[in-house]
């Protein structure tokens, strides 16, 4: 038979194993930050709200060479050298073959991608240099297009020819490799 | 413990008995710890370093460049890197800066004036319709004597140094080729166009 404990014994078990509270002295010896984190994550909530994060990225480029021609790697002589212009009236393009006629299928006379209204149509220029790349396997490798633009054309609008230009609606690249040219 | 210790000695229980109580009491209430509040030091210390990544991220990154009316940068789809490297040519729709001088090199006209025939003829080393612009010739080549050396010091060919060029939205062509073209004539051989990436496929 299990002993009994005495009154006094059972008293003195629960009075023991009571669990001993922390004396607020044993916590002195650490530096309370918590108010200085506090004001750190107030911090960065302002910041994060207020803050318009913004993602850049740079096209490169080289410079300029008067004439309507950038600064090109040797290209062979069966190579696209592929030039467009950009113009109030819409995109000029021009190939070694010479000025593409509207609607891209072929050399002849003409705004080769027009405005649509008032619009650069940036969908018909990718289709057109998708087109162009595409009309033989010589140009497969090509990745160089020359830009040249009126005096008075916007920078927008230049950076998104040059968008249109860079990959098709596939993904696939056409010309990333930019070249501006000078007006003569 | 000196608690431990005042045993009481009166009748009742073994003192083993006594004591495998007291231990399985003290067993038992330590299992039970009570919550009595919620530890967040390590959530704030997590805070803490994300703060102190993205104000840092944020003071060495081009996404500093502040965007103003007098300056905002154009989108794109292009998602690649920034480049870091190189002298920072802004211009902006009423000035032309160079690195981190503050003083505009160029005081810029009207963008009817600027797309008609670029900066003034003043500007110009020879006449309207030159593309050299002479201020900032200067400020560039002053730019590339600097750049020179770290280029050198940094193991870098010093032949050629690079530009970023951070131009507003509505910077005409005529403009921005003058600016290209001067850069190219003070042995800037490459040059980076900033741009806001994350647009949209025309």
């Amino acid at each position: 038979m299990a002993e009994q404990l005495s009154a006094a014994q059972r008293s003195k078990v629960r009075r023991l194993s009571q669990p001993r509270d922390v004396v607020e002295g044993e916590d002195a010896g650490e530096l309370n930050i918590i108010p200085f984190l506090d004001i750190i994550v107030n911090v960065m909530m302002f910041v994060l709200a207020t803050v318009a994060v913004t993602f850049t990225a740079t096209i490169d480029s080289t410079p300029p060479s008067l004439g309507g021609r950038g600064v090109r790697a040797m290209a062979q002589s069966n190579a696209l050298n592929l030039a467009v212009f950009v113009v109030n009236e819409g995109f000029s393009l021009k190939a070694s073959g010479g000025n593409i006629a509207t609607g891209c299928a072929s050399p002849g006379p003409g705004l080769a991608v027009p405005k649509t209204g008032n619009d650069y149509d940036y969908a018909g220029l990718t289709e057109c240099a998708k087109k162009l790349k595409e009309a033989s396997a010589d140009f497969k490798d090509e990745t160089q297009v020359t830009i040249t633009a009126n005096p008075g054309i916007d920078y927008q609008t230049l950076i998104r020819a040059i968008d249109a230009l860079r990959r098709s609606r596939e993904g696939e690249d056409l010309f990333p490799d930019v070249h501006f040219g000078v007006p003569r | 413990m000196t608690q431990q210790q005042t045993i009481p000695k009166k009748k009742g229980a073994s003192i083993v008995h006594y004591k495998a109580e007291l231990r399985r009491a003290i067993r038992k209430n330590a299992a039970l710890p009570e919550v009595n509040f919620l530890n967040i030091t390590a959530m704030l210390d997590m805070m803490t370093i994300i703060l102190v990544f993205l104000l840092k991220g944020m003071a060495t990154s081009s996404a500093s460049i502040p965007q103003s009316k007098d300056m905002t940068l154009p989108t794109s789809i292009i998602t690649s890197e920034p480049a870091q490297e190189g002298t920072a040519v802004v211009i902006s729709k009423t000035q032309i800066l160079v690195g981190d001088d503050t003083h505009p090199v160029v005081m810029l006209p009207s963008r009817d004036s600027l797309a008609q025939s670029g900066i003034d003829a003043r500007y110009k080393r020879n006449g309207p319709n030159d593309l050299y612009i002479v201020p900032l010739a200067n400020a560039l080549q002053a730019a590339r004597q600097t750049d020179k050396q770290i280029r050198q010091a940094k193991g870098l060919d010093p032949n050629t140094s690079e530009a970023i060029v951070i131009a507003d939205t509505t910077t005409p062509y005529r403009l921005l080729i003058e600016v290209l073209f001067t850069l190219g004539q003070s042995e800037y051989a490459k040059y980076h166009l900033m741009v806001l990436s994350g647009g949209k496929k025309p």
